[in-house]
């Protein structure tokens, strides 16, 4: 089956075309969607510089990560079903564009770094540069995620 | 708000580069430092309700974040004022623009009242569970800034101009 016949087929089934045809549906769960992202933005941020060895340095990392990352994984979750839920509805304008790939592709990518950055709170990692340039590119890729998801609209 | 201002504005060449060009990339700024005046401002607030971070002061946590909330604003009000200009009659006239601005001097105005008026006594429940008007105060700064940011997306979905 071609993606686009996919596409189709999707953008058919009864779920779909509920949220379609449901006024304000769309709109509702992007705006679910967005304000997921700006707290797991806030939220990746200041793990982002606690890594890096400021911002909130009252705490130890290892404490602050414990609370602050099984938040961003409840983030994530409702943004991978808000964001499932936008797929379902406009199959066309996600699947069939190629930058929701690359958005994909750099969320991927922030999963990964979401685990080494729980797990080198955990472990008390001590290569400090390390930290820093993981914490670094970790925010540029949430930035990069953002910037691709709002160039979903202008392909 | 005159309107000969605002045809004289979206004519300037600044306003129609963003408009023919520049508008997704100002725009995808404007996300991004929505992001972080949102996100840490939800942090502050679930902390200020007392749902979060109970074991850190409040004065620690807002202290420590606020800085980045306000350098945020100040470029989401640099970021939303290019893209007014690029369509400003259309969007002076969009309801849910409208409405948007309100809320973001209602939510300001929150934040003033809690600086200038609770905040004061706030030694006196910097480590425990803060007292009903701080609380208030979070909460309804939460439902403001959900509020800024849904009617900010019905912007898109009614802007045609």
């Amino acid at each position: 089956m071609s993606l686009v016949a996919f596409n189709n087929w999707l953008s058919s089934t009864a779920l779909s075309l509920l949220i379609q045809r449901t006024s304000g549906a769309i709109a509702g769960i992007q705006v679910i969607h967005i304000l997921c992202l700006a707290t797991l933005f806030a939220l990746a941020l200041s793990l982002s510089l606690r890594t890096a060895g400021r911002g909130l340095t009252a705490e130890p990392l290892a404490s602050l990560a414990a609370r602050f990352v099984p938040a961003m994984w409840i983030c994530l979750a409702v943004l991978l079903l808000t964001g499932a839920l936008l797929i379902i509805a406009e199959p066309h304008r996600t699947l069939g564009n190629p930058i929701f790939y690359t958005k994909m592709a750099l969320l991927a990518l922030a999963l990964v770094l979401t685990v080494w950055l729980a797990a080198a709170a955990r472990r008390q990692e001590k290569r400090t540069a390390l930290r820093a340039a993981i914490a670094t590119l970790y925010m540029l890729i949430w930035t990069g995620i953002i910037v691709a998801g709002r160039f979903i609209a202008y392909h | 708000m005159n309107a000969g201002f605002l045809e004289w504005l979206q004519g300037t060449p600044l306003a129609v580069a963003i408009s023919e060009d520049w508008f997704p990339y100002v725009e995808s700024f404007h996300v991004i430092t929505m992001a972080i005046v949102a996100g840490t401002i939800f942090i502050v607030d679930t902390r200020l309700i007392g749902l979060t971070s109970r074991r850190l002061p409040f004065s620690y946590l807002s202290e420590r974040l606020l800085p980045w909330t306000w350098g945020a604003f100040g470029c989401s009000a640099v970021t939303g004022t290019l893209l007014f200009s690029a369509n400003a009659t259309g969007y002076y006239g969009n309801t849910p623009f409208r409405v948007k601005m309100v809320l973001l001097v209602l939510a300001g105005l929150n934040m003033l009242y809690f600086q200038k008026v609770t905040f004061r006594g706030v030694s006196a429940w910097d480590l425990s569970r803060p007292p009903p008007a701080a609380r208030l105060a979070g909460a309804i700064s939460i439902a403001l800034w959900c509020g800024v940011i849904g009617f900010g997306r019905w912007i898109g979905f009614t802007q045609t101009g």
